[in-house]
């Protein structure tokens, strides 16, 4: 997975020197953003296509209001603050891996990218085991609309947060080896990873929080 | 379109006379004109399933999953020459436009540096998912539609199957999808930005969300849902016209060479890189 094409990344210790530089001279706006723009392209997309998602949530909360509310109190908002912490967590553990990659410390850039992904697992099987609490309670993907909602948001940003596996795992694999360690190529994984994490949080003030 | 294939080809003698005569002389000469028709051919096809689906057999935005046996029955007596024309159309030329269609999505990635497994899993996958994603809608509704004395139970069979066929089964287009995103990522030859890579991603993210049309009849996860059908065909309207337009910019830098396309890519997201120049120092540092 080296990159060579399009916006190629430059050798680490040139990526180190520019970083610092750009840093230094402050009257100069960065004229980049982290990783590949490419990458920032998916962000917004996705972030519009979720918001499309919750617009929609919203539309049939007002029309359903009693029914939202009901259900809701089904959920265990301290799973779901228990899921929140946790990928708020592996956010910290991803921006740390960037940071020590800049900073040529690789080792440390591995234990936080498996930190990361350590992070991602726990969130996954919290929220299978939530999951498998609501079945048992009776609640399905076909009991009501608030469920048809929980289910869908909550089973789309899994599959995100699955895509993330393979991304952070082209992240590890480019810190493993001195030949690649793409740098541009662990901060567009990083920026997936947050942005993962940043699409659950509206997840879970509509889902859980809002009343 | 002869204008644009006029400045990029290069013609070693430049035609001139009447538009005819150029486009004689482009189609004896032009060494794109393979190329050339088939971009056109996509775009020929799209205009033409645009015309035939949404607005003569009426099929897009698809009716309520939620309607009886009489209201299917109503439903295919009110589109019934709607049908008829529309279908007629997809299938007078599903072949001579599909085939091209696929075979320059193909070509793209037989252009990358990648491994012809790529393209060749991209042509079985789209092949076989038209059938039941676009092909088995247009005989259902014209079977329907040619039989309006049948059972309206038996009709209400066919509406669903049509229906519940061309909705929910996207699963092979989203294979396909994601294949194209993974060459679109390897490659080394710069055929495609890599933000249409991710493009990809999220038009296969969108081909999930279909899956509960099995399931509800509701104005969410329906065939005709909020979610599962409206947001799901703006996406892949962007999906498709933005790929149009990249293919087309494709064919205008192809060298017929193996290494990297000449030419910017396309998009205005290069010069937020952090370096705009390709360092060839990459190459020899990269080099297994």
């Amino acid at each position: 997975m080296t990159n060579i094409a399009g916006a190629g990344s430059a050798p680490d210790e040139v990526d180190g020197r520019s970083v610092a530089t750009d840093t230094k001279d402050g009257d100069k706006p960065a004229k980049f953003v982290p990783g590949q723009p490419d990458m920032w392209a998916f962000v917004l997309f996705e972030t519009l296509l979720f918001t499309s998602y919750w617009v929609v949530y919203l539309i049939f909360r007002t029309q359903n209001h009693e029914l939202f509310l009901q259900s809701q109190a089904d959920l265990d908002l301290r799973i779901g603050v228990f899921n929140t912490i946790v990928l708020l967590s592996s956010s910290w553990s991803v921006a740390r891996c960037v940071q020590a990659s800049r900073e040529g410390r690789f080792r440390a850039a591995l234990t936080n990218a498996f930190l990361t992904i350590f992070f991602g697992f726990v969130f996954l099987v919290s929220k299978m085991f939530e999951w498998i609490k609501e079945i048992q309670m009776g609640n399905t993907f076909t009991t009501n609309e608030f469920f048809q909602h929980y289910y869908f948001l909550t089973s789309i940003h899994f599959l995100h947060v699955l895509i993330g596996f393979v991304v952070m795992g082209v992240v590890v694999y480019q810190l493993w080896s001195p030949a690649r360690r793409s740098q541009q190529l662990v901060e567009t994984g990083a920026t997936y990873w947050h942005t993962v994490d940043f699409l659950w949080v509206p997840i879970f003030a509509l889902l859980y929080v809002v009343r | 379109m002869s204008a644009a294939t006029t400045e990029t080809v290069a013609p070693r003698e430049s035609p001139s006379g009447s538009p005819l005569h150029r486009f004689v002389w482009h189609c004896r000469h032009n060494p794109k004109r393979e190329l050339w028709f088939a971009w056109w051919a996509m775009v020929t096809f799209y205009n033409l399933f645009v015309v035939s689906f949404f607005v003569l057999a009426r099929a897009q935005p698809p009716p309520s999953p939620a309607v009886d046996a009489q209201g299917a029955a109503q439903w295919f007596t009110d589109n019934h020459y709607g049908v008829l024309v529309g279908m007629g159309i997809i299938f007078l030329v599903i072949g001579l436009l599909i085939a091209p269609t696929n075979a320059l999505i193909a070509y793209s990635m037989r252009r990358m540096s990648v491994s012809r497994s790529f393209a060749y899993s991209y042509l079985a996958m789209y092949a076989l998912s038209a059938i039941p994603g676009m092909l088995l809608l247009c005989i259902v509704l014209t079977v329907g539609a040619m039989r309006p004395d049948r059972d309206p139970e038996l009709i209400y069979w066919l509406y669903d199957l049509a229906f519940l066929s061309f909705t929910g089964t996207m699963g092979v287009f989203l294979i396909g999808s994601l294949v194209w995103m993974v060459a679109i990522l390897l490659d080394k030859n710069r055929v495609f930005p890599k933000w249409f890579a991710y493009l990809n991603l999220a038009n296969a993210l969108t081909e999930v969300v279909v899956a509960p049309a099995w399931i509800f009849k509701n104005h969410v996860f329906g065939w005709n849902g909020l979610i599962a059908w409206w947001i799901d065909m703006v996406v892949f309207g962007i999906y498709t016209g933005v790929f149009i337009m990249l293919l087309r910019k494709m064919i205008e830098r192809e060298d017929f060479g193996t290494g990297p396309l000449p030419g910017p890519l396309p998009g205005p997201l290069q010069e937020l890189a952090p370096s705009k120049e390709h360092d060839p120092s990459e190459l020899t540092r990269t080099a297994p």
